[in-house]
């Protein structure tokens, strides 16, 4: 059984390097990247049925490092079980549908590769029984999502994306480094149990603790380090909902996870959490309402959500563990990657991933309509769908905490959290709305969608170039979303789960590639492809349907209080018809009834990204006063030196004429010195 | 009274030396037409007498092997056959002196015997002469050649000697041979040289016989043993207080200062070292390299006698070997840094590494005479490479092979010299790939900083520093031409042709390369092992 959980992680790591060096074709590539991560979900749920509860499993063999012990060993438990499971599934629809999603892009099979390393690199991360592993994980993940965020390398504005996730992830690494060092020194060891139980030194441990939560702050966005997340857009949208939903911005919360014992007994390091969790969850809800792109939209509410899963484990008390903040990472994986996947289908339709295109094209297939709607129904956390009975544990919880006596923490947390559900319950109604109704997109009846997949096909690659410019430019991005739509609208409150049950996963809209194409068959590709698109947002949806089910597994994760729950559910309704009304009914975007001003900054980050381009300003600014002081001031002292030294040679060269007078006079000198330092200074 | 016991085989070191003389002299009476027998006796004499050194060597650092060891009633400092009466009894007894030895060779005195037998036939291969069209035009070759040879036997005796007459013979004999051969090729800078030599090497003699009759005085042994030193060290009981030193700790102080003047001139130290360049440049390329190796091991061997009868002293350090350590090695490097004729260069170089050489010895302990030791014959393996390279290089293109520019270009026209040359400065500089450059560098260190000489290891660093400088600005050029200094176009190999033609060259071609490999290769085992050449110190 231990093997299960060693390939758990091997399996998509070879998979990433089989498909780096093997894979030159695309089927064998496709074949490599999706079967391996079938395998790894198979493993993966055999691992969560079957939870070894041990923390001993053998890697490598420890790590020769003198006195600090290191022994590389994996765990296998409840949580890490049900975690991985979650990501490698949703990997695998990631998977299937990048196969869809990239069909015309040249460089699948690096990409595939990249996702696999990615997973391998989280699911090592999960799995992890040792902070070097931790460490080794966490950074597998930083390169990966610099390869991948810039698939597109020949963008400059992807490539500035990939650079600018990874430089700002980096130096929050520092602080992650530092952070784990310090906790593996104090300890001796860096094996997690050892860690954990090392009494005493709490300074050193505080040191720690604040050091590893700036470190996450900067793979999960947390405030000073937000903005490269939305940045990050510019990669494939496979991309967006890998780095979202399970892997990266979610290891944060992992890791947190996993010193819990340790967090729960420090105040002073679970304020600091709270703080920056607490004002990234409303910062980012309030500017995803302003959004004029999608997936910038989504990249918005991510941070938000993160920061809700963050202030679970900040707020919590100790008695309530890790449940309630690993439900939220659960729920939110499978919602996320849900509402990315679908916006990407819906993207490649529209030929953009601006919203204003978009409207209306949610009403192009039933999967797709169902699909968003759950998702964003899950995002607000409408009941009965797993964003309900996540959120509320987690409000639950710091309304726990503020009672057992934890103080401004948990109350700035309940603050925050309530808040966060009025704006995401209205940015998740905004961007229905605009979805939802626009005009009707031009369908004929027999093979309308093949249509609009032969005309979104190749403008899938450039799908995000577009979007690149309209987000790039804060006026442009703005976009009059409000045009005369058919009454007919579904309410993005109240969707009704059972029909999405029933919704078979691919109906009606592919029979017609039958017709076009019938020598190919069923299985010709274009219909495989989309078929495995379709699959892919269709299980992401019965997951997010069915997610609370996963979580009865772990204890603690589903909590909800009573009153909580019904505030909640008032506050979501309440936001939800105020949209409504401000935005006519779905007349116009409810956004637009905000100064324009104010939603360009909005739509820009609020000047972030200056900031981060003033502070890389001022680093190489003090580099090259440092490089002057170096140059121009110490060096003076080595040139001085030299100068001296050819001065003297050229003086001792006069002296020394080949004159046998010279020579004895310097004989007789040297002996008159040495005569007298010899006598008087004989010690 | 029984006979001094004499043990030829310890004596074979000096002995072989002086039978190769006989050889040498007997052979240039039977076959005077052999030009090159000289050489190739003499060679095989100095390496013989290498070998011959092998046994105290491997002895290990315990052992000593004696011979003209004295018995009782040879010496008896109150009367008989010396006379001392300073003003009352000398405390060294006749029971002293029965346990002296006058050959008294140690696993230190033993290394350097070897490191001089061996650096002595690489001279003699590296003057290997020229065939020439007239046979019976001089008779220059079996002189030169008993010149190195007494020359050697003078190192090989000094080093094992205990006695002031043989130490002071010794010396001379290691000296004035040296100054012959500078002065036999006649030219004009060859007797300048020989001249400066020779002034100053009378003056210095003269501080050795004033600094040895002062040992006497303060000892009253004619022997350089710690039992007379000891024996100046003590105190007559109630003739003088206690507190202050005793007047004859002064003189020995006084006595062991002037030996280092005199010594100093053989080693190039700086006030006494102005005929180091002048020499160097008059002489030949192998002369210049036996003054730099074999002449350098003399004077230390002689230096290390004195301060081995002094360890016993108990004395922490010297101040006058710590000035005169700082003031030569930095004028060595600053000077050297001004040269364009590389044997010049190298000359300078020496002056910059005789401070080295002495460094260890501002602690008079068995340390810092080993480090004295090690350090030395680091010197001299890479100095003989050096050499050797100049003197390939002169024998190929002429005079001009004494500039620097004809290095310029050569890793391109002749790699494995390049190389050789670069292994060579390297391990003179201290820098990796002449590792065992930074060995001895450190060995030279270690008695500096446990004596806790902040100041003087300050000074050695610095000029480590230069030394690189100076080092590194010879062998830019040559590994890369587009960077010589003086920018005049490298030297064509043709211009070989004019020194004559191949097989009058042949012989001399090969001993000089036979020369260069040989030496290449000791310096790269002991680059790639150091213990070797540490373990030779029984470190």
């Amino acid at each position: 059984m231990t093997w299960v959980v060693r390939l758990v992680v091997l399996v998509p790591a070879l998979a990433g390097l089989a498909g780096l060096l093997l894979a030159r074709s695309r089927p064998a590539a496709q074949r490599i990247a999706v079967g391996a991560a079938v395998a790894t979900t198979v493993l993966a749920l055999i691992q969560w049925v079957a939870p070894l509860g041990t923390g001993d499993i053998d890697t490598f063999g420890a790590l020769p490092l003198g006195d600090l012990s290191a022994p590389l060993h994996l765990l296998s438990d409840e949580l890490s079980g049900l975690i991985g499971f979650v990501v490698a599934f949703v990997v695998l629809t990631i998977q299937a549908y990048t196969v869809w999603y990239l069909r015309e892009d040249a460089r699948y099979p690096q990409f595939a590769a990249g996702v696999s390393l990615f997973a391998a690199g989280m699911l090592l991360l999960v799995q992890s029984a040792d902070l070097v592993l931790t460490l080794v994980g966490w950074e597998i993940m930083g390169w990966c999502s610099w390869l991948l965020i810039g698939h597109d390398s020949e963008r400059a504005a992807a490539r500035r994306a990939a650079y600018k996730a990874f430089m700002v992830t980096r130096i929050a690494d520092i602080a992650m480094v530092v952070g784990l060092i310090t906790l593996s020194v104090r300890a001796r060891s860096t094996d997690l149990f050892a860690v954990l139980t090392e009494p005493g030194r709490t300074g050193l441990l505080t040191f720690g603790l604040v050091c590893v939560v700036f470190g996450i702050a900067g793979k999960s966005g947390l405030v000073p380090f937000h903005d490269w997340l939305p940045d990050a857009m510019e990669g494939p949208t496979p991309v967006s909902a890998l780095i979202h939903a399970a892997t990266m911005v979610a290891a944060g919360s992992y890791v947190i996870a996993r010193l819990f014992s340790l967090y729960a007994g420090n105040d002073a390091a679970r304020t600091v959490l709270a703080v920056l969790a607490a004002i990234t969850m409303v910062y980012a809800a309030a500017l995803a309402f302003a959004q004029s792109d999608l997936k910038r939209l989504l990249a918005y509410s991510t941070l938000s959500q993160v920061a809700i899963m963050l202030s679970a484990l900040a707020a919590a008390p100790a008695a309530f563990g890790v449940g309630p903040g690993m439900g939220h990472l659960v729920g939110h994986a499978f919602f996320k990657a849900l509402l990315f996947l679908g916006g990407g289908w819906l993207a490649v339709i529209a030929g953009s991933t601006a919203l204003a295109p978009m409207a209306g094209h949610v009403r192009s297939g039933v999967v797709l309509r169902w699909g968003m709607a759950i998702g964003f129904a899950a995002l607000a956390g409408v009941p009965p769908l797993v964003g309900f009975f996540t959120k509320d544990t987690v409000i639950d919880a710091a309304l726990e905490g503020a009672a057992d006596g934890a103080g401004f923490r948990a109350w700035v947390v309940v603050v925050a959290l309530f808040a966060t559900v009025l704006l995401t319950a209205a940015y998740c109604t905004r961007a229905w709305l605009v979805l939802a109704n626009g005009p009707q997109p031009a369908r004929r009846p027999a093979n309308g969608a093949l249509e609009v997949e032969r005309v979104g096909a190749p403008a899938g690659s450039v799908t995000n170039s577009r979007l690149a410019g309209v987000a790039w430019s804060p006026d442009g991005a703005v976009v009059a979303a409000g045009t005369e739509r058919p009454p007919e609208q579904t309410s993005a409150g109240e969707p009704d789960p059972e029909l999405v049950d029933e919704t078979p996963p691919a109906p009606s809209e592919h029979r017609p590639s039958v017709q076009v194409a019938p020598w190919r068959g069923w299985w010709s590709d274009t219909e495989l492809l989309a078929l495995l698109r379709t699959a892919s947002v269709a299980a992401l949806a019965a997951g997010s349907v069915l997610g609370t089910l996963l979580l009865l597994t772990l204890p603690g994760s589903i909590h909800v209080g009573w009153l909580s729950a019904v505030v909640s559910v008032l506050l979501i309704a309440g936001a939800a018809w105020a949209v409504w009304v401000v935005a006519r009914r779905g007349q116009r975007d409810a956004a637009d009834v905000l100064p324009q001003p104010v939603r360009a900054a909005a739509v820009a980050g609020l000047g972030a990204d200056t900031a981060y381009a003033a502070f890389g300003r001022a680093v190489v600014a003090t580099a090259r006063l440092v490089v002057f002081l170096d140059r121009d001031v110490l060096d003076a002292y080595p040139r001085a030196f030299a100068a001296t030294t050819r001065a003297v040679g050229r003086a001792g060269q006069r002296t020394h004429r080949a004159v046998p007078s010279l020579g004895l006079i310097g004989v007789v000198a040297g002996v008159v010195v040495v005569a007298v330092l010899g006598v008087t200074v004989w010690r | 009274m029984t006979g001094l016991a004499i043990d030829v085989v310890t004596l074979l070191p000096a002995l072989i030396p002086l039978a190769g003389v006989l050889v040498v002299l007997v052979a240039d009476l039977v076959v005077p037409r052999l030009r090159g027998l000289p050489y190739a006796v003499a060679a095989v004499a100095s390496l013989g007498a290498a070998g011959a050194a092998i046994p105290g060597v491997a002895a290990g650092a315990g052992t000593v092997r004696t011979t003209f060891c004295l018995s009782a009633g040879w010496f008896s400092p109150g009367g008989g056959s010396f006379s001392y009466t300073p003003g009352e009894a000398s405390p060294y007894t006749s029971a002293m002196a029965a346990s002296e030895c006058l050959w008294r060779a140690g696993a230190l005195g033993s290394s350097l015997q070897l490191g001089a037998g061996l650096a002595a036939a690489v001279c003699l291969a590296l003057a290997w002469p020229v065939a020439r069209a007239r046979p019976a035009e001089s008779t220059r070759e079996p002189i030169e050649a008993i010149l190195f040879l007494t020359a050697l036997t003078g190192t090989v005796v000094v080093a094992a000697s205990r006695d002031i007459g043989t130490w002071l013979v010794a010396l001379e004999l290691a000296t004035l041979p040296v100054i012959a051969l500078v002065a036999l090729t006649g030219t004009r800078a060859a007797l300048a040289g020989a001249m400066q030599l020779l002034v100053t090497s009378l003056v210095s003699f003269a501080l050795l016989a004033v600094g040895a009759a002062l040992w006497f005085l303060a000892t009253g042994a004619p022997f350089f043993s710690p039992d007379a030193a000891l024996a100046a060290g003590q105190v007559p009981a109630g003739t003088v207080a206690a507190a202050a030193p005793a007047p004859s700790v002064a003189l020995l102080s006084l006595s062991l200062v002037l030996v280092l003047a005199g010594l100093g001139f053989k080693l190039s130290l700086v006030p006494f070292h102005a005929w180091t360049p002048t020499a160097y440049a008059g002489s030949t390329p192998a002369v210049a390299t036996f003054l730099a190796t074999v002449s350098k091991i003399g004077a230390l061997a002689a230096l290390l006698v004195l301060v081995q009868a002094l360890s016993g002293l108990g004395t922490p350090g010297l101040l006058a070997v710590a000035v005169l350590s700082a003031v030569t090695m930095t004028l060595g490097n600053v000077m050297a840094l001004r040269q364009d004729d590389v044997v010049r260069l190298l000359a300078w170089s020496t002056v910059a590494q005789a401070g080295w050489v002495i460094l260890p010895l501002v602690s008079i302990s068995a340390l810092g005479q080993r480090s004295a030791g090690i350090y030395l014959l680091t010197y001299v393996a890479a100095t003989l490479v050096a050499f050797a390279v100049v003197a390939r290089t002169v024998q190929e293109v002429g005079a001009r092979g004494r500039g620097m520019a004809a290095y310029a270009g050569l890793w391109l026209r002749s790699p494995w010299r390049a190389g050789a040359l670069a292994l060579a400065l390297t391990s003179l500089a201290g820098l990796p790939p002449g590792v065992i450059g930074l060995v001895g560098k450190i060995v030279a260190f270690r008695p500096v900083i446990v004596e806790g000489w902040v100041w003087l290891a300050l000074v050695a660093a610095g000029n480590a520093v230069l030394g690189v400088a100076v080092y590194l600005r010879w062998l830019r050029p040559v590994l890369n031409p587009s960077e010589a200094e003086t920018g005049s176009a490298p030297v064509e190999p043709a211009a070989a042709g004019q020194a004559g033609p191949s097989a009058v060259l042949a012989g001399r071609r090969l001993a000089i390369t036979v020369a260069l490999v040989a030496s290449v290769l000791v310096l790269l085992a002991v680059s790639i092992q150091p213990q070797l050449l540490l373990g030779l110190f029984g470190t």
